[in-house]
């Protein structure tokens, strides 16, 4: 695939990301530089974020509800299991094949992969509160809706927000090979290492990677400021 | 886990995407319209044996190579509390930054091939069995500890008889998903030119065609299915104290 | 009736009956060891120590009741004899010899260790359990298979129980595994730390009354800990008590814990009801009983109602006998109606006791079937007397009762009545 270019160095990613070069493959044409990796950061982001919301609404409410009626275990976990078993390069190419190229396309199939850990983690955070408070907020009057909202919800946020996590960490790694799909993400600096060269794609590696950390470390924070301090000092 | 690939398996066929026509690679690739060649499957199902078998020795020399270093950390961190946070830190790194970028990063040091993707997946497989491994032996309760000590085991004995025996669930636990996980990540390393069934999905710069795809996806999730259901029976063969129940 | 049981407790020599179901060699261990506290002290930090210079001697073969409050370091001292929690200063020695000297995990080989919690290990068989210790110390797989089979049937566990796990087990079972563990190796002392706080009352009074059963033939040199000061009078041949701050405020046998509290903690802890306590160590056949009129089936009632009529007699009904002299009933008024006495009585039995009884057992007996008058068997099952509440209170009163107390080992040892069928 890619045995013919120089070496790659870090000192030369560094180069490729800030500064336009000249590609030995297309003939002249420029690549690389600050404003095209800013491009592709935020189309990455974009794509990621939009499946992101698009599973939580799904999954979210799905498995608070079913956490709380205490029914339908064996879909809640099943589905999360299955889940991890998709290849999404195996889904990124059956989307692009069957039903087609693009951000339309490309969302949806992102999302599908983010549905389980959000589900299972809702299922689970929700089940794993104390009943004992569950029946105390349901004696002082407190309606179904109100239990979730109010006691069952923030008692689950480190589970639920740890599939969130897990969801954006599958998420974020499949629009890697977005690009595949017509969604031109970071990925494309790697998966087309013979346009941009063996400096672009560890630049597109580097810059994938603080990416994703990034995104891990802001929904990190989320997560503290969701966790009520009550239940900060409780877990260790 | 069956249930939904069968779910939409049932509905593809329904509306038609599956017709049988001639077994012309070329022929079939073709036709857009028709999702699954069942004729160029039959002719051409050998080409996946290899990859297949790559496959699989990718799966159980990550997995074994992670287990293998994240149960050694967590041995480290049992003892050593104040190791948890950092281990548990960087290990969870390597969890968030996407394989791709990982085998790239590492492509320097390590070149292209098998190496750098085993090393690269069994990152990827530290933070669940590490994690699994910490929280199975915290569980295991203090009087039975205490007991045993008490009787006069050594520590090490302590770890080894006791301990680690009734950690077994957890630490099997984490070992399902880790294998799960690398059984559908290895597809990845057809980017670093490491074989597998990838190479039935991507080859050659170029995304195949649907029919290969759908084979090489349903190999992928067999393989995870069988593994799992594999570790799932090693797990209970060597808990047998778990299924007793009270009389 | 478990009046048998608790009378062991003042054995101090093997019953001279022959054991029905355990082999001899069950009791031919190896001696217990005495146990002996030099100045033992445990600090944590500033401040007062857990342990504050104890000394304390355990005589070989008798169980020593630490007891006290919460925080009093009952635990912490008996911790120090394996090691399980490290002297900061004085010693504690196993017959002659230091435990500092010994290395931990080998010291506790050869020290019986039984925790409230149990701590059994859930992955291995009760069989597997009980063997622990002699895997430890690489006994051979037939010895231990057969010790195995001989501590269960001592704990009174069927043997099929051996290959359960257990969570399979109730409470009272696991605690009675865990003594079992703790005995396997046949050690030199036994540590118990609240074995029986965690069962419910019923079963504890059981398996307090077996395991003092269990001493009698065996005899190891117990130290045990509680905070619950009638578990300490039953169980223990010597009580510690023992005050926050780990200090020992008085050292004595359980007559003499009653009779002369050493300090107004000790007093305080005791209870204000020392001397219904003391029932508990008093027996039956202590007593002056109450002789009934008698009656044997086929007799005429008239001489039957003339020696009720007699002075001496306080018991309104006579009571029937059988051939051998065995209580069988009371007769009523319509019984002594007929010309002669009837071989069935009208009124059952009631509670029956025995000489052997424990005052407080039989009290609690007589409360709770509702019996003004219960029949008093000695060990042959012949009729000693009758009891009543006036008896017991007459006797409390009298100068009897607070003459000092024979001392555990002084014990007149008697044998212990042959297990009966058919109580009420």
């Amino acid at each position: 695939m890619s045995a013919a270019l120089p070496a790659a160095s870090f000192g030369g990613a560094i180069d490729f990301i800030f500064g336009k070069q000249e590609s030995n493959v297309t003939g002249g044409r420029k690549v690389g530089g600050l404003e095209q990796a800013l491009e592709l950061t935020l189309k990455q982001l974009e794509v990621t974020l939009l499946a992101l919301a698009l599973a939580l609404v799904v999954a979210l409410p799905l498995g608070l509800w079913l956490g709380h009626r205490g029914r339908g275990e064996l879909l809640a976990v099943g589905i999360g299991n299955a889940g991890r078993a998709i290849p999404e390069l195996a889904l990124i190419a059956l989307v692009a094949a069957l039903i087609g190229v693009g951000m339309v396309t490309v969302t949806p199939a992102l999302a599908v992969l983010g549905v389980p850990p959000i589900l299972t983690n809702a299922f689970v955070g929700v089940r794993q509160v104390d009943r004992a408070v569950v029946d105390a907020a349901r004696g002082i009057g407190m309606s179904e809706l109100e239990i979730v909202r109010k006691v069952e919800l923030p008692l689950a946020v480190p589970t639920v927000m740890g599939g969130v996590r897990s969801a954006a960490i599958a998420i974020v790694a499949t629009a890697t090979i977005a690009p595949l799909a017509g969604v031109v993400t970071l990925g494309d600096y790697i998966i087309n290492a013979s346009i941009y060269g063996e400096d672009g794609r560890l630049a597109g590696a580097i810059l994938v990677a603080l990416l994703a950390l990034a995104l891990e470390g802001a929904l990190a924070l989320v997560q503290r400021l969701l966790t009520s301090d009550g239940l900060r000092l409780q877990t260790p | 886990m069956i249930a939904p690939a069968a779910i939409a398996l049932a509905g593809a066929v329904d509306e038609g995407f599956f017709r049988d026509r001639s077994s012309d690679t070329l022929a079939c690739e073709a036709r857009p319209d028709e999702v699954f060649c069942f004729g160029w499957a039959r002719e051409n199902i050998d080409r996946f044996l290899t990859p297949t078998l790559e496959h699989l020795e990718m799966v159980v020399a990550s997995v074994a190579a992670g287990f293998v270093v994240a149960f050694a950390l967590a041995l480290l961190a049992h003892r050593r509390g104040w190791l948890r946070p950092p281990l548990l830190a960087a290990t969870g790194v390597l969890y968030t930054i996407p394989s791709l970028a990982l085998f790239f990063l590492l492509l320097p040091l390590t070149g292209l091939g098998r190496t750098t993707a085993i090393v690269v997946l069994a990152a990827y497989t530290l933070q669940i069995i590490y994690r699994n491994t910490i929280i199975g032996l915290a569980n295991v309760p203090a009087a039975t500890k205490d007991a045993a000590r008490g009787m006069g085991y050594t520590e090490r004995q302590v770890l080894w008889r006791v301990e680690l025996p009734l950690a077994l669930p957890e630490i099997v636990a984490g070992l399902r998903v880790a294998t799960v996980s690398t059984v559908a990540l290895a597809t990845l390393a057809v980017f670093v030119g490491a074989g597998g069934l990838g190479t039935q999905i991507y080859g050659g710069g170029n995304l195949t065609f649907p029919t290969s795809v759908l084979i090489a996806a349903a190999i992928v999730i067999l393989m995870a299915l069988v593994l799992e259901a594999a570790l799932l029976l090693a797990q209970r063969r060597l808990t047998p104290w778990r299924r007793a129940r009270a009389s | 009736m478990r009046g048998s049981e608790a009378g062991y407790r003042l054995v101090a020599v093997p019953s001279s009956e022959p054991a029905t179901h355990t082999q001899p060699a069950a009791r031919a261990g190896r001696s217990a060891s005495p146990v002996s506290y030099v100045g033992a002290t445990k600090r944590y930090g500033p401040g007062p120590p857990a342990v504050d210079h104890l000394d304390l001697e355990v005589p070989a073969g008798e169980i020593c009741v630490l007891v006290g409050p919460s925080g009093c370091g009952k635990t912490t001292a008996m911790r120090m004899v394996n090691r399980t929690v490290e002297l900061s200063e004085g010693d504690v020695l196993i017959g002659d010899e230091s435990v500092r000297e010994r290395d931990p995990a080998r010291l506790r080989r050869e020290i019986g260790y039984v925790i409230q919690q149990v701590g059994l290990f859930p992955h291995r068989t009760v069989a597997q359990n009980i063997a622990a210790v002699p895997e430890l110390l690489g006994w051979e797989k037939d010895r231990i298979r057969a010790r195995t089979a001989e501590l269960l049937e001592l704990i009174g566990l069927d043997p099929e129980l051996g290959s359960r796990y257990p969570a399979q087990l109730s409470g009272g079972q696991q605690q009675r595994v865990g003594v079992a563990r703790a005995l396997a190796a046949d050690p030199l002392v036994m540590l118990m730390d609240e074995p029986f706080g965690a069962i419910d009352p019923i079963n504890r009074e059981r398996l307090q009354n077996e395991f003092l059963r269990l001493q009698s033939e065996l005899r190891k040199t117990v130290l045990f800990v509680t905070h619950d000061i009638d578990e300490a009078i039953k169980m223990g041949d010597r009580i510690a008590v023992m005050r926050e701050g780990g200090r020992l405020e008085q050292y004595a046998t359980p007559a003499e814990l009653l009779m002369a509290p050493a300090t107004p903690f000790v007093e305080d802890f005791v209870g204000a009801d020392r001397a219904l306590k003391r029932l508990a160590l008093m027996r039956v056949a202590d007593v002056d009983l109450w002789q009934p009129a008698t009656a044997r089936a086929g007799e005429a009632c008239a001489e039957v109602r003339a020696r009720l009529a007699m002075p001496d007699v306080d018991v309104p009904f006579p009571l029937l006998l059988d051939a051998a002299g065995r209580p069988l009933g009371w007769l009523s008024e319509r019984d002594l109606a007929a010309a002669t006495v009837p071989e069935q009585p009208d009124s059952p039995l009631g509670p029956l006791l025995e000489t052997d009884d424990v005052l407080r057992d039989a009290l609690a007996d007589m409360l709770q079937a509702g019996a003004q008058y219960a029949a008093v068997a000695d060990p042959q099952g012949r009729l000693a007397g009758v009891l009543s509440f006036e008896v017991i209170s007459d006797f409390l009163g009298s100068a009897r009762a607070h003459a000092p107390l024979p001392r555990p080992a002084e014990a007149a040892p008697a044998a212990p009545a042959p297990p009966r069928g058919g109580r009420p």
